[in-house]
């Protein structure tokens, strides 16, 4: 393994840097779950041990690519952008792509929105009570859901009630988006496999439908959407002159400037904080914020401290295997555990896998769990301001 | 006719009899179609039936046997339930669902075989190629 690349990544993510301290590899929860999986080593072997290319090879794919790692790193290796300019890298040169949950369909659907004569048929969810306007200046990027909707109908996951409500609370907000019949996938898990043609692909198509449509503001719901639409997306389209929001962003925005309150919620809950806004950028606060403004609701904190939830277990549809389960099952025991009624997630990949994890049939429903959206939950409570506080408190945590 | 890609995938068994007996009868079958053997439609999953299309085929016939005559359990069943998903998928995608068609054989059954692909290759000329203006790139092409 000799690639020049390589050399240059070892400069530019710092892995030189490194001090062999083991953070990473202690706070990683596939180690954690008992894998075989070392991000330390890997980076040792990276820099010293180059020939090793079975390890090497190996041990990129496995990564969940979570950021936990990077997030306690005390020397600012780069770990998660490392690992996607080797995946990059070993897809081009080697053809790898690692192992794909269910067979890579979910890629394979991805892949095959960048046909040019694409013509979806992805808006039959839109109903009349949801105001959109088709000439609006601000889109909303509605994702993968209306697919997972399909391909996951046997886990019983509404992936769509959570586009749904999100447009609902943008039309409480007064906004009525745009919403693009022929939208195609943002990419996020063919480039996280490797895949960066068909996601430079899928980047330009979707950069020209928004200019087509005349959209300068996009607001998505979904991390990894947000995360290539305002990180990825802009290094691949010269000039791009779009402004991504995150729904939950503008909410708070909204409820800093009052007339917004929230009906009560008397329930202890767990937060499954997302990797794409919490570790891989700085949105942690304000989700917490957002969820703290709930009147009435407890939100449990579990055993593993104040650094936020561990991965949901899965990404980008790779690497699902019982190590994975393992991660997911401990998380929803914990959760139950720890007392809480409900668990909120702020991802619908996070609902998808711990869903998935909950019906396993091995656990015999033990650990079933009713498992929400932040934006549902939301929509679901949120009111104009009465000026009434009677009865009212906020959100507590509890230790 | 000569630029349309049909796809069967076709069980070991009754289907495969069927189609084995046709050629040996020399009885003609429609071009540009290519088959693959599995040992049951059970084994093929949905990612399977969706890769045919990304990487290009203009229509997909999955040939069974029938419900009763499965020599592992449930294979029929399995390809029933991965049509009905995979349809609504290729629905969502822009492609219509009558490209991906699934039909069931008993083993004596080779006209009716070549007849239902006669039909299958008949109807997927009648749609033209999948898109129009080209198809993705399929990871399993060179660039």
């Amino acid at each position: 393994m000799n690639d020049p690349q390589i050399d240059r990544m070892i400069v530019e993510m710092s892995l030189y840097q490194c001090l062999e301290c083991g953070k990473c590899t202690a706070s990683c929860p596939r180690r954690l779950s008992g894998k075989e999986y070392s991000p330390r080593l890997l980076a040792h072997k990276v820099i010293a041990e180059r020939e090793d290319n079975a390890y090497i090879e190996n041990a990129v794919w496995e990564c969940l690519t979570c950021g936990m790692c990077r997030e306690r790193c005390p020397s600012g290796v780069e770990f998660n952008r490392f690992i996607l300019e080797m995946r990059t890298l070993l897809a081009k040169t080697k053809g790898l792509k690692g192992y794909r949950a269910h067979d890579g369909a979910l890629h394979s659907w991805m892949r095959m929105m960048t046909a040019p004569g694409l013509v979806q048929n992805r808006l039959a969810w839109l109903g009349e009570e949801l105001q959109t306007d088709p000439a609006g200046e601000v889109a909303f990027f509605t994702g993968c859901a209306p697919y997972f909707d399909v391909f996951f109908a046997g886990l019983q996951v509404d992936t769509l009630a959570i586009v749904r409500d999100s447009i609902r609370l943008l039309n409480f907000m007064d906004i009525k988006p745009a919403v693009l019949p022929n939208e195609r996938c943002c990419g996020h898990d063919l480039l996280w496999t490797g895949d960066r043609e068909n996601f430079e692909a899928l980047c330009r198509m979707n950069y020209r439908s928004f200019k087509d449509a005349g959209v300068r503001q996009l607001v998505v719901t979904c991390p990894e959407c947000y995360n290539v639409l305002s990180e990825h997306m802009p290094e691949v389209i010269p000039g791009f002159d779009l402004e991504v929001h995150l729904l939950h962003d503008l909410l708070l925005q909204e409820f800093h400037k009052g007339g917004l309150a929230l009906r009560p919620l008397r329930k202890q809950v767990v937060f499954q904080d997302p990797c794409r806004l919490t570790r891989l950028s700085a949105h942690r606060r304000n989700l917490r914020e957002l969820l703290g403004l709930i009147p009435q609701l407890t939100i449990v904190k579990e055993g593993n401290g104040s650094a936020g939830s561990p991965c949901c277990g899965n990404c980008g549809f790779i690497n699902c295997d019982a190590y994975s389960k393992q991660i997911q099952v401990q998380r929803l025991r914990e959760a139950q555990s720890a007392g809480a009624e409900l668990l909120i997630t702020a991802c619908p990949k996070c609902m998808i896998h711990l869903t998935c994890a909950a019906r396993d049939p091995l656990q015999q429903g033990k650990i079933k769990t009713v498992i929400r959206d932040l934006v549902s939950v939301l929509a679901e409570r949120i009111e104009w301001y009465s000026g009434e506080e009677t009865g009212k408190r906020k959100a507590r945590w509890k230790k | 006719m000569a630029d349309l890609r049909l796809f069967g995938i076709c069980c070991n068994w009754s289907p495969f009899a069927c189609y084995n007996a046709a050629g040996m009868q020399g009885i003609s079958m429609p071009e540009n179609f290519r088959l693959v053997r599995v040992m049951c439609i059970g084994r093929i999953n949905q990612a399977l039936i969706l890769r045919s299309f990304e990487f290009g085929a203009d229509g997909v016939i999955l040939l069974e046997c029938t419900d009763e005559d499965c020599r592992y359990g449930p294979g029929p069943e399995v390809g029933h339930e991965n049509v009905h998903r995979v349809r609504k998928l290729l629905h969502l995608l822009g492609i219509r669902q009558e490209r991906l068609v699934e039909c069931t054989f008993g083993a004596h059954e080779a006209e009716q075989l070549v007849r239902t692909l006669w039909s299958f290759a008949a109807d997927i000329e009648a749609m033209g190629p999948v898109g129009g203006s080209g198809m993705p790139r399929g990871e399993g092409r060179e660039p």
